[in-house]
């Protein structure tokens, strides 16, 4: 049974009506005495946000060396996600593990609905990939390259001619004389070429001037318009918060955080910064309390009334309070790590 | 599904190795030349040379009373150690660093980001390589008979097309033995090394069970034993258990290679 609060054609009067999917009712206003019937929506078959990718508990050890233990998170269609973390954290395991490189050890994983286990070869039919550490055939030319490519996805590649205007690489040139800029262009360019759905890339930036990266960023903005996800890693925190919807946090091969990154933001807090004339030590703030080159700092949530309050009976130098930046966040997590 | 069958990996294998095709080739048919057109001069002491004591001397190799006849010493010249063991290694050579050099120099990644098959691959790359063999094949046979018609020796060129089409199988074993190495060693200069050793061992083997006769038993692990060249030229007589070996190792070798490789983590370290 499910309640619909449903309007009276007439003179809109909210009335609230219960019913199964599917069911047609008999309905009359008790404002207005309208007599009519009200058809309850069939139960839909898929989630109104749609998850392209699902990750269950996915864990991957080497031996007995850990790689990623545990993993359950989702991206939604049309959303830039960015994973977070630093080297060494897993997030090469993950995207290798979700693209069928290595067998998981536990857990399960769907692309586009599909089970990575049994069918990621169709899976890779609609998910371009930039590695993170690019290896391109040296022997070929840029050319010879994605001619290659073009007839190993074996569709239309609706995208080249644009990717390779914005990314303007030296196509009649062996790649082996290419700069590490240039192949991950060229990276770039055959993963989006056949405008894939889904592009999971590992730390894509790397090796690209500022000025590519603000066309990349550009063109994948582009893409989340078209409804086309995108799921990378990254440890450059600025670009992270420049173009991700949601951001998920791996340490030590688990996830410590998944979220927006505007909510999260939000729920961190916002930082203290002051500097009084007293002895910092003097002045007692929350636990999280530091004292840094005679700086006080600590984070509070909410009740930045009663801080200022507190802070008012000392003689103060200096106060800064801003919101949490997405380094700062990251720096929390990682804060106290081994 | 359709993919598989459009072999764009064992076009793109054969144009990587469409130059060490082309050399090999010259290479081989320049030693068949030099070796065929040396007979003449080596005729007339070599058979002053057949007395039992040289012969017992060179008795590792098959047939080596029959070195003074011109298809004794192709056979023993050209056919076992050019043939049966110095192109088996370059095959095995090649073969067995094909993958491996994808995992190694890490191209695996970007190649495997297309709709391919784990097990497209290991296939795709043996048929790729088989171009190359079958034109080494041949060029060096029609290099054989031209040599031949030049001297006016005499040679049953049934017997020579035989062996050479023989040859196709014995090297289809070789490489799929390279490939399941390559599948299964990340380091291709370890996996070349270990194919090598292979095609050694095999030919120390079959010599060894050809001097002494208490290790005769030691021949059946050898590819060698099978392909006897010296019988096929001179016999048509052709070893039928040998194809059975040669196909059913290439057969066991490369679903070895695709069930392994199907199975294992493609690491990138």
């Amino acid at each position: 049974m499910t309640n619909i609060i449903v309007a009276c054609p007439q003179c809109k009067y909210q009335m609230s009506v219960q019913g199964n999917p599917g069911e047609r009712i008999e309905l009359i206003c008790p404002k207005c005495k309208i007599y009519g019937f009200f058809q309850f929506p069939e139960e839909s078959s898929t989630a109104p946000t749609e998850d392209v990718i699902v990750v269950k508990n996915l864990t991957k050890y080497y031996g007995k060396i850990k790689g990623i233990e545990d993993l359950t998170f989702s991206v939604r269609k049309g959303e830039i996600f960015g994973f977070l973390g630093p080297n060494g954290a897993g997030k090469t395991t993950t995207i290798r593990t979700l693209l069928g490189y290595l067998h998981p050890t536990n857990g399960e994983a769907y692309i586009l609905g599909k089970n990575i286990a049994h069918n990621i070869v169709n899976i890779k039919r609609d998910v371009g990939y930039i590695p993170g550490e690019l290896n391109l055939y040296g022997h070929l030319t840029g050319r010879q390259f994605l001619d290659y490519f073009g007839s190993l996805r074996n569709k239309q590649l609706p995208l080249l001619t644009d990717l390779l205007q914005i990314f303007d690489v030296p196509l009649d040139r062996k790649i082996k004389g290419y700069s590490r800029g240039m192949k991950q262009k060229l990276g770039i360019i055959q993963a989006f070429m056949d405008d894939p759905d889904i592009v999971i890339m590992d730390e894509p930036t790397s090796g690209l001037d500022p000025l590519l990266q603000q066309k990349f960023y550009d063109f994948l903005r582009g893409q989340k318009k078209k409804g086309k996800t995108i799921f990378f890693s990254s440890h450059v925190l600025s670009e992270v918060d420049k173009i991700c919807d949601r951001i998920g946090i791996i340490r030590n091969g688990k996830l410590v955080a998944l979220e927006d990154v505007e909510t999260l933001k939000e729920k961190m807090g916002k930082l203290f910064r002051v500097k009084i004339k007293e002895r910092p030590e003097k002045f007692t703030g929350p636990k999280n309390m530091k004292v840094r080159d005679g700086l006080i700092e600590f984070v509070t949530s909410g009740d930045i009334d009663y801080w200022v309050k507190q802070l008012s009976h000392y003689t103060i130098l200096d106060l800064e309070i801003h919101a949490f930046s997405l380094e700062d966040i990251f720096i929390h997590y990682y804060e106290g790590q081994a | 599904m359709n993919n598989i069958f459009r072999l764009k990996i064992a076009l793109q294998t054969m144009k990587d190795y469409w130059k060490i095709t082309i050399i090999l080739t010259f290479l081989f048919m320049a030693m068949a030349a030099m070796y065929a057109g040396m007979f003449p001069s080596f005729e007339k002491s070599l058979i002053e040379m057949m007395d039992s004591e040289f012969i017992e001397s060179f008795n590792f190799f098959p047939h080596a009373d029959q070195m003074h006849t011109y298809v004794g010493f192709l056979t023993l010249e050209l056919y076992n150690i050019f043939w049966l063991l110095l192109l088996a290694i370059m095959f095995g050579f090649i073969a067995s660093s094909c993958i491996a050099k994808e995992i190694e120099g890490k191209t695996i990644d970007i190649l495997m980001s297309n709709p391919v098959s784990r097990k497209q691959i290991v296939l795709e790359k043996f048929m790729g390589l088989i171009p190359m063999i079958i034109i080494i094949n041949f060029s060096m046979m029609v290099v054989i008979i031209g040599i031949t018609v030049a001297l006016n020796e005499s040679l049953n060129y049934v017997n020579l097309l035989v062996v050479h089409l023989i040859s196709i199988p014995y090297f289809l074993a070789v490489i799929s033995i390279g490939l399941l190495f390559s599948a299964i060693i990340d380091d291709k200069m370890k996996s070349s090394i270990f194919m090598i050793a292979i095609l050694i061992g095999m030919f120390i083997i079959n010599s060894i069970s050809l001097m002494a006769s208490d290790y005769e038993v030691l021949g059946f692990f050898s590819f060698l034993h099978y392909f006897d060249t010296f019988n096929v030229l001179e016999f048509g007589e052709i070893d039928g258990a040998g194809l059975v070996v040669f196909i059913s190792v290439t057969v066991i070798c490369l679903i070895g290679a695709i069930v392994y490789f199907e199975k294992r983590d493609i690491e990138i370290t």
